[in-house]
């Protein structure tokens, strides 16, 4: 491509982007503008009594504290190791500039990647338990002040490390130019966060936050979003913590003990977590309390060296013990609602081509022993395209343990999964999602958080190529549009199972059956070749069975291959063609459901004295 | 050899009151499924509370710790740590278990962690204190040191690692044998299980909560005479079994104990083995560990300790 050619494109690109920003300017980014900007202006308004290095530094800890929101509002990590980046950011970029006499921006900036590194390497706990994450993080906090204190070497000892006066964007770097600097900052990664929250990124981290298993099983990739959102909230702590340290002019130890990490969670928690400004609005308000609290401390000669410390902990249970939203999701029933506008379905979905009419899913000789019990013993099946199988047979039987295999949630002991030839057994839950194997949840699942829409837009993560966290926060031009594509599918698969006119329902509105419907769509939305559906009837009201049946019907003819757990024979009989009988881990009968349903082998295997 | 025989039973005995917080930690943490963070300083509550009882915030001396003072002292510390321990765990934790919110018993017990820092930081205004003696352990030996080997050993680290042992054996007892230690394994099994056949799974957990604060102080305080106490103290013996748990992924108590008394050995073993004129130091004893075991969760977690599938 010609330069000529590209700077047309990206002008053209250019004037569309800014046309939508127009297009999507609300009431509420009038009142955002006005606000950076009179918080801009502030250092000029001549306000007696102001500090400026305090104002400053205090917007510092808001950035900070707006990285960590990502980390425990979207993802849900309780993190307790924020400090920690923000000492490792610090120390830096204060060593840069003291010793190897570096200007103050690409040292911050050095101090940011060192911050990003650390969340990288210590971010494998993402995949872990929320409890062993918050341990890890909690050694992590204290790992790094007990080597800024063993070493001293490294840290300036209790003197701390003296930061020589530096310039900032061509300004002499005063208090007020590290106010406005910060400001901006501020600003930006409030931006990029919540670009990121309200994209497909941030809709994945939620459903991992709320459901794991239903988030993995419908393809999302648990560890690389968590680890993006852990490692994104290190780097933001790191570049104002190495800022931050040049306005400090020393690096002092004791500023960064793990009481630093305690404060920043308190502020996110007192702020709320569920907001993308509810860190920062945390942040002020603890500094409105230590306006108040500490006259009052040196007033009633508390020895309390640090009153901080005692009034966060306090605070924060207080917080907790009224439910723990924070004050942003409390004031919002009284804010005015600043509603988004939907955007446009534009596009219409097609339905992947069911691929020939060979098998297209064939499981051989799969066994899986727990222990010393033998859940599954050398299961063979194939499915065709458009074929509903159903697998029935007695409880612990092994039907569920088949579905994990083939969806790989679980890893056999010994056989083979071939998907359209090619053999799937070692390959991950994304990669099968992706190639054409979906599956739903035994259990009555769905994001009880979103609404029915976006539930099955966590479906359409293997069908996104651009919803990484950087596309998302910068809103790339092919980020965006994608958004309309996936909705449009989502719809679609929503529409399949009846329920398009609930789309924009939350959750806890729709009655169990509806929210089994939706789980089904979100497996249906990952565009599946063969779709594993585990118990859809249990829980549903004999009225609804046909109306199900219908909707697995519809699936079949849409050309995919449905592998059915069922219990009730009901549904099995209006549902499936084909029904494939385990006992005790063994296929003891195979065949068409009119004639298998009524063996006597399955009527003592299966159905004890009770006619089918 | 010298060398040897002195890092490891001066490790052995760092490392017992180690494992006795470790193992705390694991116990609570298969009972309930959740950390708490304010048990080192729970267990500091209770040093200082019989610091205050025994010397007040005065620079401390030997006199009157060997009086009957010292076992109110003590009993006064044991019951501040039980009794801080059981309201943590039914004011910040439980709640938070029933409504399964990780972020309410974290923030809380670390809240909790923070203001007894700040309570003991205010009463306690000096960088350190010296722990009365209750034993005259001075008299022992040469100033209390005894030559084993050729090394010259702390009299006193024989006496901790006794002690460590007997209460490790001591709860391992309890939970193997009693009636109590019956009902809590089956809460560990499987807590919903333990309630429907009656046990009163809240009494008892909050019960455990308490003794292994008790346990661990028990430990501390024998140990405490040895060295410096400030407010970082119950703090960082947290911390200690903290690591030591993590490194057997919350096993069963018994390991973690196990994993103490390997980091007591490991960190002194940092601090004085020179190999061939290389020698790492003091320096990394606190933080060596704590690296290693974080790096081993992050790169090379259990598959126990995985988010769980399904």
């Amino acid at each position: 491509m010609t330069a000529a050619a590209l700077a047309r494109t990206t002008g053209a690109e250019l004037r569309r982007a800014a046309g939508e920003a127009r297009g999507a300017w609300s009431p509420a980014a009038w009142v955002a503008v006005a606000a950076l900007a009179l918080g801009l202006l502030v250092p000029f308004l001549g306000l007696p009594g102001l500090r400026m290095d305090a104002l400053a530094s205090t917007v510092y800890l808001a950035v900070a504290a707006t990285g960590l929101g990502l980390t425990v509002g979207a993802a849900g990590l309780p993190s307790l190791g924020a400090g920690a980046f923000v000492a490792i950011g610090a120390f830096t970029s204060a060593l840069l500039m003291a010793r190897a006499g570096w200007p103050l921006e690409p040292a911050a900036l050095c101090g940011a990647l060192a911050a990003l590194a650390a969340g990288l390497v210590s971010g494998g706990v993402v995949r872990l338990r929320p409890a062993f994450v918050a341990v890890s993080t909690w050694l992590l906090a204290w790992l790094v002040w007990l080597f800024l204190f063993a070493f001293p070497s490294v840290s300036g000892g209790s003197q701390g490390l003296i930061v020589p006066e530096r310039t900032l964007l061509g300004l002499s770097a005063t208090p007020t130019v590290h106010y406005e600097a910060a400001l901006v900052l501020l600003a930006l990664s409030l931006l990029a966060i919540a670009a990121v929250r309200h994209g497909a990124f941030g809709l994945e981290l939620s459903g991992l936050r709320q459901h794991p298993p239903l988030a993995t099983s419908l393809g999302v990739p648990l560890a690389r979003r968590r680890l993006g959102a852990f490692a994104a909230s290190a780097a933001i702590a790191g570049l104002a913590g190495g800022l931050s340290v040049q306005l400090a002019a020393v690096a002092d130890p004791a500023a960064y003990d793990p009481f630093l990490s305690f404060k920043l969670l308190v502020a996110v928690l007192l702020g709320g977590a569920a907001a993308t400004l509810g860190p920062a609005v945390g942040i002020a308000a603890l500094g409105l309390i230590g306006l108040v609290s500490d006259p009052l401390a040196r007033l009633l000669q508390l020895p309390l060296e640090r009153f901080d410390t005692a009034v966060a902990a306090v605070l924060l249970v207080f917080v907790l013990a009224l439910g723990g939203d924070g004050i942003i999701p409390w004031l919002s029933p009284w804010l005015p609602r600043f509603r988004r506008r939907k955007p446009q379905v534009t596009l219409c979905y097609k339905a992947g081509e069911p691929a020939g009419t060979k098998s297209v899913l064939k499981v051989e000789g799969l066994t899986k022993a727990f222990g010393g019990v033998v859940a599954l013993d050398g299961l063979s099946l194939e499915l065709a395209p458009g074929e509903t199988a159903a697998l029935v047979g007695p409880n612990g039987s092994g039907k569920t343990t088949a579905l994990r295999l083939i969806s790989g949630a679980m890893q056999p002991d010994g056989g083979r999964v071939l998907f359209g030839g090619r053999d799937l057994t070692e390959a991950p839950t994304r990669e099968r999602v992706r190639l054409g194997i979906a599956r739903t949840l035994q259990t009555t699942s769905a994001f009880a958080e979103l609404t029915a829409l976006e539930n099955v837009l966590v479906g359409r993560s293997v069908r996104r190529h651009y919803a990484g966290g950087i596309r998302t926060a910068l809103a790339t031009p092919r980020a965006r549009a994608e958004e309309p594509a996936a909705r449009a599918a989502a719809l679609h698969a929503l529409a399949v199972v009846g329920l398009d006119r609930q789309a924009d329902v939350p959750i806890p509105e729709l009655t169990s059956s509806q929210r089994r419907l939706v789980g089904l769509a979100a497996a249906l939305a990952t565009e599946p070749h063969v779709l594993l559906v585990d118990e859809p009837a249990a829980g549903v009201g004999a009225d609804e069975l046909e109306p199900l049946a219908r909707v697995l019907a519809e699936i079949g003819r849409q050309g995919v291959a449905v592998l059915l757990v069922e219990h009730n024979l009901r549904l099995v009989r209006l549902a499936a063609e084909r029904m494939i009988v385990l006992a005790a881990g063994e296929v003891v009968a195979e065949g068409s459901v009119a004639e298998t349903g009524e063996s006597e082998l399955v009527r003592q295997a299966y159905l004890g004295a009770h006619r089918l | 050899m010298t060398i040897a025989l002195q890092v490891l039973i001066s490790g052995l005995a760092a490392g017992g009151v180690y494992g006795l917080f470790a193992a705390g930690h694991s116990l609570i943490y298969r009972l309930t499924g959740i950390v708490n963070f304010a048990f080192g300083d729970l267990v500091g509550l209770g040093i200082f509370a019989t610091l205050l009882v025994l010397a007040g915030t005065s620079p401390v001396t030997q006199a009157g710790a060997h009086e009957p003072r010292f076992l109110l002292a003590l009993a006064v510390g044991l019951a501040c740590c039980v009794g801080a321990s059981a309201a943590t765990y039914f004011g910040l934790v439980q709640p938070y278990l029933g409504r399964g919110s990780t972020i309410g018993w974290v923030a809380g017990t670390v809240a909790v962690a923070f203001a007894i820092r700040a309570t003991i930081g205010a009463i306690f205004q000096r960088s350190s204190y010296v722990f009365p003696d209750p034993l005259p352990f001075h008299r022992v030996g040469r100033a209390g040191f005894v030559g084993i080997g050729g090394a010259q050993v702390q009299a006193r680290a024989f006496f901790v690692i006794a002690l460590a042992l007997a209460l490790a054996l001591g709860s391992a007892w309890l939970l193997e044998r009693t009636h109590f230690g019956r009902a809590l394994r089956a809460v560990a099994d499987d807590g919903e299980g333990a309630r429907i056949v009656g046990v009163p799974v809240d009494l008892f957990v909050g019960l455990a909560f308490g003794l292994v604060g008790a346990i661990a102080m028990l430990a501390a305080i024998a140990a405490a005479p040895g060295g410096a106490a400030s407010a970082n103290t119950g703090t960082l013996l947290g911390l200690k079994g903290l690591v030591a748990a993590l490194a057997v992924r919350f096993g069963p108590p018994l390991y973690a104990f196990a994993a103490g008394l390997v980091l007591g050995v490991i960190e002194a073993a940092i601090a004085n083995v020179h190999l061939g004129g290389w020698q790492l130091g003091p320096a990394y004893r606190e933080v060596l560990p704590v690296l290693f075991v974080l790096l081993l969760i992050s790169i090379w977690p259990s598959r126990e300790a995985l988010e769980e599938r399904e």
